[in-house]
């Protein structure tokens, strides 16, 4: 329990900075996905119906902090921990280099789920274009960030697991 | 069937969540919902802490822009300064390049006025006496520079050239005691010698007492000394004296060139004639009457 709630204050932060800080230091207007790299966490180290539930919730937040419709980042988020889940449990990305590839191809995955979504529910071109122009730059940005997020999420599972123990 | 959910509760709530995600889009992508009450919520709680951060953040950008602003201003205003500094002396050149080409310009028209061979020579050096009238310039024998020669300005005469060196020369002033110029009245042709008096002032003397000389009347040189080319302005006529008794009269001359801010003069080499008289008009503060 404590686990979760540190996991929750972590994205409620993650999140805090994606919405104030980030969109300041952005290049062009991609930032990077902090909200996915903590999916990401969560499909290689929770394996249990909470963190599938855990990347609900992050992809439902997303999408009520932004301008798309309820439902995108939500099946995206989704999709990356069932996809990451599967992964892990078939090959072994235990270090920082494996991580920051699968970082990599999360992002890819994701904008690629959502520009697939708008494709198929909303009519709206510019949308499409203008999240397919970042792409590979926002992958490149959540794969740069992702060892630190990770080192910050395996600190705050230790504390719950010390505190716990 | 109880144990193959179990095995694999992961991957099926994963897909019933993926379910549900696509329920909420398509619901939502059909305009039917919008914003949800719990969107409302959650933003609502996140409010204070996004100002709270926006708040930092502003303080601490702020802060630093000001840091910034400042050393770039400190830095702005120090190159403004030396900016400033340089226009200043390029303003003060110019001002003078303005000055020693209205100068010279009017020296070249005095020079297409007289025939002959003519130099244009800077004044380098000025008596340290004061009891002297004399003047250095920059040309001496090696340019073609004599002695006795005539020197002139665009406003008349300045002297006569005393003593030479190679590239310089000493000039006698026409208000030097020593110095006398043959001249005429040039309304009446009264004729008399210019010579240097007190206080920058000259006298013509040998002037015979029933010559028509009046306040006012303009010297010229006559011409008749070899020296000077006729016609060329020498003074005008300040005061005239006449005694109880004798033949002649005379008449303080006040100089027409300002000795004391000329800067270039003409240098007669050999000898030279007036083509028609100096037109010249002193700019104000450098022609007669300028200083009183």
């Amino acid at each position: 329990m404590h686990g979760a709630i540190l996991l929750m204050t972590t994205a409620v932060t993650a999140l805090l900075l994606q919405t104030t800080l980030l969109p300041l230091t952005a290049l062009g207007r991609a930032t990077p996905d902090l909200l996915l790299i903590i999916c990401v966490y969560l499909g290689l180290h929770h394996h249990s119906v909470r963190g599938a539930f855990g990347a609900f919730v992050l992809g439902y937040l997303q999408d009520m902090f932004s301008g798309s419709v309820v439902g995108l980042n939500t099946f995206a988020m989704c999709l990356v921990f069932t996809l990451v889940y599967l992964t892990s449990r078939s090959l072994w990305v235990d270090n920082v280099l494996s991580k920051i590839v699968l970082v990599f191809l999360a992002s890819v995955l994701k904008t690629t789920a959502v520009l697939v979504l708008i494709a198929a529910f909303m009519s709206s071109a510019h949308l499409w274009q203008s999240v397919a122009n970042y792409l590979v730059l926002e992958a490149l940005l959540a794969a740069a960030v992702s060892p630190a997020m990770f080192a910050v999420l395996a600190h705050t599972q230790q504390l719950a697991v010390a505190e716990e123990g | 069937m109880l144990e193959f959910l179990r095995r694999n509760r992961v991957i099926l709530a994963s897909g019933s969540l993926l379910l549900i995600s696509l329920l909420l889009l398509s619901t939502g992508a059909r305009g039917r919902q919008r914003t949800d009450p719990l969107t409302g919520v959650v933003l609502d709680g996140m409010k204070p802490l996004q100002r709270a951060t926006v708040a930092s953040i502003q303080a601490v950008t702020g802060l630093w822009r000001s840091y910034v602003d400042l050393v770039g201003v400190k830095q702005e205003n120090a190159k403004l300064r030396r900016r400033i500094v340089e226009l200043e002396q390029q303003a003060v050149r110019l001002s003078e390049v303005e000055q020693t080409d209205k100068r010279l310009e009017e020296l070249l028209q005095m020079r297409s006025m007289l025939e002959g061979d003519l130099l244009v020579a800077n004044i380098v050096g000025r008596d340290p006496m004061p009891w002297f009238s004399t003047l250095v310039i920059d040309k001496g024998e090696g340019d073609g520079v004599h002695r006795n020669a005539a020197v002139l300005s665009p406003f008349g005469v300045v002297g006569q050239v005393m003593t030479t060196g190679a590239h310089a020369a000493r000039v006698l002033l026409l208000t030097d005691h020593n110095s006398g110029i043959d001249a005429v009245v040039q309304r009446s042709r009264a004729r008399g010698i210019v010579e240097g008096g007190l206080d920058g002032h000259c006298v013509m003397k040998y002037l015979k007492r029933g010559e028509d000389v009046e306040v006012g009347d303009r010297i010229v040189t006559s011409g008749l000394d070899g020296i000077f080319p006729k016609g060329i302005m020498v003074g005008e006529v300040t005061r005239v004296t006449r005694g109880n008794r004798g033949l002649l009269q005379l008449a303080d001359i006040k100089p027409s060139v300002p000795l004391d801010r000329i800067e270039e003069v003409l240098v007669t080499r050999g000898s030279v004639q007036l083509k028609e008289l100096p037109q010249v008009t002193p700019t104000p503060g450098q022609g007669p009457g300028a200083g009183r």
